[in-house]
């Protein structure tokens, strides 16, 4: 391939990863400016980070003369080094603090739906598929059938009723008017994939550890979940994504404050007299974003390797 | 194949592997079929929570399809959007796709795709929210950016003007390469065997042409894939138009699903969304199957070809 062209594709790639990236740049830099500073001007860098530059600077020339501040209130005062570096820290995390108090409750919520979820998906639907893929039994692919065509009835469909029946069963403003739907309608992808996965692995390793003597249960513990490593991976990632991210389900089955999601509560504070202070908005955007961060940093190559290396057939 | 006879040892082994299963089915049938069987029989009612039902009969159905203002306008928006969804969601990431895939080191190539799959750790609602507020806003990154290069007169609000509301979301999560689509159609690129390549490169099929003629050919599977999830998406979904629009300004941007939510829980009319409902899955139903077999011939073809 020429130079031009290969330096072609690389200015397209960039430009497109850019213009998908950047809205992401905007809210970390506002997530650091007052409301002031964002009023005054959209573009722009935070001001506490220019204060802290300058008292860093002044620290590592030791320079000790008293710095002029301006205060929110418009009062000038004259801090030490040590005071102004206090000052624009406290500045800069204003919006970030304020924005960890109103969601921490959210997302201790959201950890406990999306983590008994994804447990509840793991085992259900890796133990369903390994019945249904390993063992020959009456009713066996009715059962398949069965859990398969739920794939045609969309949310649109169930979304009215199932409110139903959750405010019937008493469910609302409980973890379980989430948990239990998610693991019911969620169980279905990962039958599917476990079972192709499943049906795949060679008889002969079973033959021999049933030679060794091993039980039903011993073959899915030692033979079959070891082996499956990759696909668990991509199930719970898009599982535990799905669950994460659904905000709509999570905005109807809570009428209270008490089990709202870190979606469903982002909803609800851009709505509630929070979103007046941008700083914290744009610093809940942030906050939000950081668990699936982390766990897209830590499974990335399990997911990315489960999806290509012909472990999970779509 | 004849099926073994009914011993007493193979029926005690299948009530054993019934039980196990009953996890799965039991929550299937209460959480999947129960609702859906009741979307059905409530749609013949109407009804609010709590109050007594009342039967109507079709008289929701009559009234969604014949007699409310909203329904057709919204059809149409909802065909509208949809159809710009699968046009970009078909073309842009795949032409990323190609792009990366065509980059000589893997070093590169996994680095981009890293890139391209970031934005699915930031919630949906959280970039529909910020796209509301930062981007489409009246103080927002566009007009911002169009009164600093001088073209203040085309500051707009974007969301709010009945004029630019649907283009708004139509034009909602450009350049669209963010996401799955991505890595979906790079992993159709790569499963093409190198002897096809090969072989286009001896005939002089480069370029431009050789992604038109052998590259998207051969991720049809992929596109279909999309193309299906993207129309199916189109059909249901209305938390973006939710939080970017609430389907105004007036009813600029309603789709039924949107109506269907309305009904349900801001007028409490729980039947008539319910037919709502029902009506829609009747589509997707028929637009899938539609899809599938349309597709499924084209494949037929193309593999009778080669």
């Amino acid at each position: 391939m020429s130079r031009a062209r290969l330096f072609a594709i690389h200015a397209v790639l960039v430009c497109t990863a850019a213009l998908t990236l950047l809205p992401f740049a905007f809210v970390v830099n506002n997530a650091l400016r007052d409301n002031f500073e964002y009023n005054r001007s959209f573009f722009g860098p935070p001001q506490a980070f220019v204060g802290l530059a300058q008292a860093g600077w002044r620290q590592a020339t030791g320079d000790d003369r008293p710095l002029s501040v301006q205060l929110e209130s418009g009062e000038v005062r004259s801090m030490t080094r040590g005071e102004v570096a206090t000052h624009y820290w406290d500045k800069l995390t204003l919006g970030i603090r304020r924005a960890w108090t109103v969601l921490r409750p959210y997302l201790f919520n959201s950890f406990v739906v999306s983590g008994l979820t994804a447990l509840g998906v793991a085992a259900l639907g890796s133990g369903t598929a390994y019945l249904l893929a390993r063992y020959r039994f009456l009713g066996r692919d009715f059962i398949f059938g069965f859990i398969l065509a739920t794939m045609v009835f969309p949310g649109v469909l169930t979304l009215v009723p199932s409110f139903l029946l959750v405010k019937q069963l008493g469910l609302l403003n409980t973890y379980w008017a989430m948990v239990l739907p998610y693991v019911a309608g969620g169980q279905v992808f990962a039958i599917f994939v476990f079972r192709s996965f499943f049906t795949g692995l060679p008889e002969e390793l079973f033959e021999s550890a049933r030679l060794d003597g091993a039980g039903h249960w011993g073959l899915y513990w030692n033979i079959v979940l070891p082996l499956s490593r990759p696909v668990f991976s991509v199930v719970l990632i898009m599982n535990i994504l799905g669950t994460w991210n659904n905000f709509l389900w999570p905005f109807i089955v809570n009428t209270n404050d008490q089990h709202q999601v870190v979606a469903s509560g982002l909803y609800t504070m851009a709505r509630s007299g929070v979103a007046s202070s941008s700083s914290t908005m744009y610093a809940a955007y942030l906050l939000s974003s950081i668990p699936l961060l982390l766990l897209f940093i830590y499974a990335t190559k399990p997911f990315i390797r489960g999806m290509t290396s012909g472990a999970v057939k779509l | 194949m004849k099926a073994p006879a009914l011993t007493p040892a193979r029926l005690r082994f299948a009530a054993g592997c019934h039980a196990l299963l009953l996890p799965s089915v039991l929550l299937l049938l209460v959480f999947v079929y129960l609702p859906v069987t009741w979307a059905f029989v409530k749609s013949l009612y109407e009804f609010e929570v709590g109050s007594p039902a009342r039967f109507v009969g079709l008289a929701n159905y009559g009234e969604y399809l014949f007699s409310d203002p909203p329904t057709w306008p919204s059809v149409l928006t909802m065909f509208l959007l949809t159809a710009v969804g699968v046009a970009v969601r078909l073309t842009f990431p795949l032409v990323v796709a190609k792009l990366i895939h065509s980059l000589p080191f893997e070093r590169t190539r996994y680095v981009y795709r890293l890139i391209f799959l970031i934005p699915i750790v930031v919630p949906g609602v959280a970039v529909q929210l910020l796209w509301a507020r930062m981007i489409y806003a009246d103080y927002g990154l566009i007009n911002e950016f169009l009164r600093t290069i001088g073209l203040a007169d085309w500051a707009h609000a974007w969301l709010n003007d009945p004029e630019t509301a649907l283009l708004a979301l139509m034009c909602f999560g450009f350049p669209f390469a963010g996401g799955f689509e991505v890595l979906i159609y790079y992993a159709g690129l790569s499963a093409i065997p190198e002897s096809v390549n090969e072989a286009a490169a001896l005939e002089g099929c480069t370029g431009i042409s050789k992604f038109l003629r052998i590259d998207v050919p051969l991720v049809l599977s992929q596109l279909k894939l999309i193309l299906v999830l993207t129309v199916i998406g189109g059909l249901q979904g209305f938390e973006g138009i939710l939080v970017l629009t609430q389907g105004g300004p007036g009813f600029e941007t309603m789709v039924p699903g949107l109506w269907m939510y309305y009904n349900a829980f801001s007028f409490q009319r729980m039947g008539y969304a319910c037919a709502i409902g029902v009506l829609l899955f009747v589509a997707i139903l028929g637009l899938t199957l539609l899809n599938l077999r349309y597709f499924r011939s084209a494949e037929e073809v193309q593999g009778g070809s080669s």
